[in-house]
């Protein structure tokens, strides 16, 4: 019922919005989600769509199914993540291969890319006019993964560069591009570096590097180990890299058994989580596992300005929440609902 | 908005049209006998309804076609023709055991039959048992069970029978069945196929069900021969499926399956003094191919052999106490990409019991128990009474306790499967009233079933999904079936029938309806029979089914009706023909979310018998 209210008040401001805009356009109107919290909830696997929740600053109000909301359209079937360059978002839409651009502040619908990708997983953009999506190609296939290069004027393909399998996740530095090769349906132990158009170089690190920040000159990775149904089970580990020689500088190990995943940071301090834990790590003293500042499963994590915001999908079939922490006190302070799967925490600032 | 749904759901009921026929109106000629008797003698007190051939050949394009718009049973079907499965009283896909000549032919893989790989025209009858069946078919048998029958006979029998069948979407069906007998043998041999491009408009969504092809073909062979004190016979099918599946609203379909099937029962009866014995032996083949890209040759795979032996003997004291012990074996391989390759034996002992201490009144105990499973082994029991008041009225009661031990996947899946599972097990009871005044019959049943233990994968520790044993449901519902027949004139008839359920389906934990479990079903048709012209309409109601298991999103409701007529030549060789008009409102509709349905499309069709 709340929804309903949120939502019929949401569309009614957009209008009233709309209709302002003509008749003053001096005035300085916000846009309806310039500033909070998105995330994009992968929605069900197979049938349905994926969609976009919006949390104000404030914490005030809470729009769930944004794109659909603004441009009466569904984004469609898992909703991956989202990517930002300047006033654009890059929404990656999975299952339904296709990349669907709308405006970060108000969510209208700007461009979608369907030709020259095949299987997308994440966006970045970099340099104003530049953009990359890796793609997992077939993912039984270990030899057609590839990144694309999108050329954010028109928002086509401008060339696509080969990559060992199963590129996820990427982080930029210095105009280059780290990409982490968790591995798809399999496992992987790779980072690709790509400058321009082309693969630089690869770093190998552990087994299933799942997630990375950057820290002054240094990247972080995290990487899961092999699950033990693999067979193979390895150790989980947090690598870290030089970014001015690509070189490793330190391998800091798991117990055999321990997988851990979510890797984000804030200030000097990573985070983490490990078998239903969120640890904390001070960069400058690394010692594992860390200090366990709060107990649950999550989705994802992100850290930001002294909270963490952290989803949890629940059954993966019904409705998942946010939760933000005060790391301060490592104590809950909000929880909202969100869409099915929530997969990823974005900010509008 | 319940007010409506209520008002439609009184127009189906008041107008509309199904089809079966009911209960006791199981009529055997003495000399057409079933392979799998105790269907019928140990279940008097359940409530058992058998299709009739005409309505079969009405929905003849697949089982679940068939059953969805002659009984109460609802079908999760993905896309048209696609895969498809059973939610019987609201209970889980494997909670619907399909039983074919009386043996369980459920996939060892996923503990389900896909309800569209199967032909309604491959067997003599087809009989839906509702309750609790665990005692007599073993796993599954929950919700209810559908029996796929082949009968015989050694009456004198000379017929071929051929039909052809073409319609919209490049639709082509055709199958030839033959029974002869002479001397003490019986033989029946029949193929089936149907095929179509499937690649029907989305209604009003300008879009198109690409990738939806399919082909489906089917072999029979059911043979027959007295013996000096009994009877032995045999019963084999071959099925070959081949499906492209089709996309949704939001994705573009890529995978296909291909499923391979063969069946073999041969069972000998025989009379020894005051005993009926039988003894059998089946051997039952499953295989699927996964391709994830139907253009590649790349594929996973599982196949399954099972053998299946029994003994059996039964004993009908003073022509009131029927008796019945049997003694089970069965032995399951299984090999698959993702299962790697297991085993399992099972030794079950079944005792079932029913005594007619009246004309009116009877009742039957039943008993099972397994051993040389894994996982703990249940004692199942059931009890049913049928009590016949007056001609017009009668009552029936039943409770049991049944069980579904997990899958193969369940067990083996790689990654996840949970060598730790142990069966669900479920408890129901049931009471039913039958009313009968003349031509008008009507039937209503309520039940409760209370399940616990039930598998669900859930996402584990490390974020890969795991089955444990967690869910606990109750289900409730009430049925109603009722049936006219009225006869106007001299040629004139009029036909009537109608179900309509209500089932609540809840999750105990979480205080929610199960998803895919509608609360409204309804389904009719109403007939008109003139001479040799038949014509009549038939309509289905499927009720909202929430597709999130908080209940937060689900599917619409939705009606759709057909049209047909046919005309028999009065003469000999018997020749009928005729014509379907499916959704003849043209309406839009999702059975899953996102996975629309056929626009209007028309069928005809041309059947002989020399």
């Amino acid at each position: 019922m709340m929804n309903k209210i949120l939502f019929v008040i949401m569309t009614a401001l957009l209008f009233i919005s709309c209709s302002n805009d003509d008749d003053t356009p001096q005035e300085y109107i916000p846009a309806a989600f310039e500033k909070g919290i998105l995330i994009t909830n992968e929605g069900p696997f197979g049938n349905g769509s994926g969609n976009i929740t919006f949390i104000s600053e404030d914490y005030s109000t809470v729009t769930q199914n944004i794109y659909r909301t603004v441009n009466g359209t569904q984004l469609g079937n898992i909703v991956q993540s989202m990517g930002f360059q300047d006033a654009n978002a890059y929404i990656v839409v999975n299952n339904s291969n296709k990349i669907m651009v709308a405006n970060r502040y108000s969510f209208e619908a700007v461009d979608s890319i369907k030709t020259g990708i095949n299987n997308p997983r994440y966006f970045i953009g970099v340099d104003g006019n530049k953009g990359y999506i890796t793609n997992w190609g077939d993912p039984n296939d270990t030899n057609d993964d590839f990144i694309a290069v999108l050329d954010l004027r028109d928002n086509t393909v401008s060339s696509t560069i080969p990559v060992s399998f199963g590129p996820e996740r990427m982080v930029s530095y210095n105009s280059k591009i780290y990409v982490a090769h968790q591995g798809g349906f399999g496992q992987n132990n790779v980072i690709s570096v790509i400058s321009g158009n082309t693969l630089e170089s690869t770093i190998t690190v552990s087994d299933v590097p799942n997630s990375m920040v950057v820290s002054g000159n240094s990247l972080f990775v995290l990487c899961g180990g092999n699950p033990n149904y693999t067979g193979n089970e390895t150790a989980g580990s947090l690598v870290e890299i030089n970014l001015s020689n690509n070189e490793i500088l330190n391998t800091y190990t798991f117990g055999t058994v321990e997988h851990p995943s979510n890797l984000t940071m804030d200030g000097n301090n990573l985070f983490y989580s490990l078998d239903g834990k969120v640890y904390s790590l001070n960069i400058t003293s690394i010692s594992l596992p860390g200090n366990n500042i709060i107990d649950g499963f999550f989705y994802t994590m992100e850290a930001k300005d002294g909270m963490l915001y952290a989803t949890d999908a629940d059954d993966f079939a019904s409705r998942g929440s946010l939760i933000i922490y005060d790391l301060s006190t490592n104590q809950q302070v909000q929880d909202f609902q969100t869409g099915i799967v929530p997969g990823g925490i974005y900010f509008n600032e | 908005m319940k007010q409506i749904n209520f008002h439609i759901i009184l127009i189906i009921f008041l107008c509309s049209i199904s089809a079966n026929a009911q209960l006791d109106s199981i009529q055997h000629l003495p000399e057409v006998m079933l392979t799998d008797s105790k269907l019928v003698h140990f279940s008097k007190g359940f409530k058992l309804e058998k299709l009739d051939d005409s309505i079969v050949g009405n929905n003849a394009s697949s089982l679940t076609e068939t059953l969805q718009y002659n009984s109460t049973i609802y079908f999760k079907e993905n896309g048209y023709g696609m895969v498809s499965s059973p939610s019987f009283r609201g209970t889980n896909a494997a909670q619907t055991a399909v039983i074919w000549n009386g043996i369980n032919i459920n996939s060892v893989f996923t503990g389900q039959t896909d309800f569209n790989i199967i032909s309604p025209l491959n067997y003599d009858e087809i009989s839906i048992r509702s309750g609790g069946g665990g005692v007599q078919y073993g796993s599954g048998a929950v919700g209810g069970s559908i029996h796929l029958n082949n009968t015989f006979s050694f009456k004198k029998i000379d017929t071929t029978e051929l039909g052809l069948r073409f319609g919209s979407f490049a639709t082509l069906g055709g199958s030839v069945s033959t029974t002869h007998t002479w001397g003490n043998h019986y033989l029946n041999v029949g193929v089936d196929f149907i095929s179509s491009d499937n690649d029907y408009d989305y209604v009003g969504k300008n879009q198109k069900n690409n990738h939806g092809e399919f082909l489906r073909f089917s072999a029979k062979i059911n043979e027959a021969r007295k013996l000096e004190n009994g009877v032995a016979t045999w019963n084999s099918e071959y099925i070959y499926n081949d499906r492209n599946f089709s996309g949704s609203l939001n994705t573009v379909g890529k995978d296909a399956y291909i499923d391979i099937a063969t069946r073999n029962l041969w069972q000998i009866q025989q009379k020894l003094g005051a005993f009926q014995t039988k003894i059998a032996a089946a051997h039952l083949f499953e295989q699927f191919r996964y391709f994830p890209d139907s253009e590649e040759s790349f594929y996973d795979e599982g196949s399954a052999n099972t053998f299946v032996s029994y003994l059996q003997a039964e004993v009908f004291l003073l022509k009131k106490l029927r008796v019945n012990g049997k003694l089970e074996y069965n032995y399951i391989t299984a090999e698959g990409t993702n299962v790697g390759k297991n085993d399992r034996k099972t030794l079950a002992t079944v005792l079932l019991l029913n005594h007619r201490v009246s004309k009116n009144f009877s009742y039957g105990l039943n008993l099972r128990k397994e051993f040389l499973n894994d996982f703990e082994n249940p004692w199942l029991f059931s009890a049913d009474a049928k009590w016949k008041i007056s001609p017009r009225y009668g009552i029936r009661l039943n409770g049991s306790k049944n069980y579904r031990v997990p899958t193969f996947n369940d067990l083996y899946w790689y990654a996840g499967g949970n060598l730790e599972l142990q069966p669900e097990t479920s408890y129901q009871g049931e009471f039913g009233q039958e009313f009968s005044f003349g031509n008008f019959n009507v039937d209503v049943a309520a039940y409760y079933i209370f399940s616990e233990d039930l598998i669900k994968w859930i996402p584990g520790n490390g974020g890969h999904w795991q089955p444990v044993n967690i869910q606990k449901t109750t289900n409730y519902g009430l049925e109603a079936v009722v049936g006219y027949f009225m006869k106007l004139s001299k040629d004139q008839t009029l036909d009537f029938n109608a179900n309509y359920s209500y089932r609540q389906a809840e999750d105990l934990e979480k205080k929610k309806q199960l998803i895919y479990v509608p609360f409204h079903k309804a389904s009719g048709m109403l007939q008109y029979n003139y001479k040799k012209v038949a014509v009549y309409a038939q309509g289905l109601f499927n009720g909202k089914a929430y597709t999130t298991t908080d209940n937060s999103d689900s599917v619409a409701g939705y009606t759709v009706f057909n049209f047909g007529a046919e005309y028999k030549l009065p003469f000999e060789p018997n020749i009928t023909f005729g014509g379907r008009l499916k959704n003849i409102f043209n309406t839009y509709y999702e059975n899953v979310a996102f996975r629309p349905m056929p626009s209007r499309n028309f069928e005809i069709f041309l059947n002989f018998k020399i």
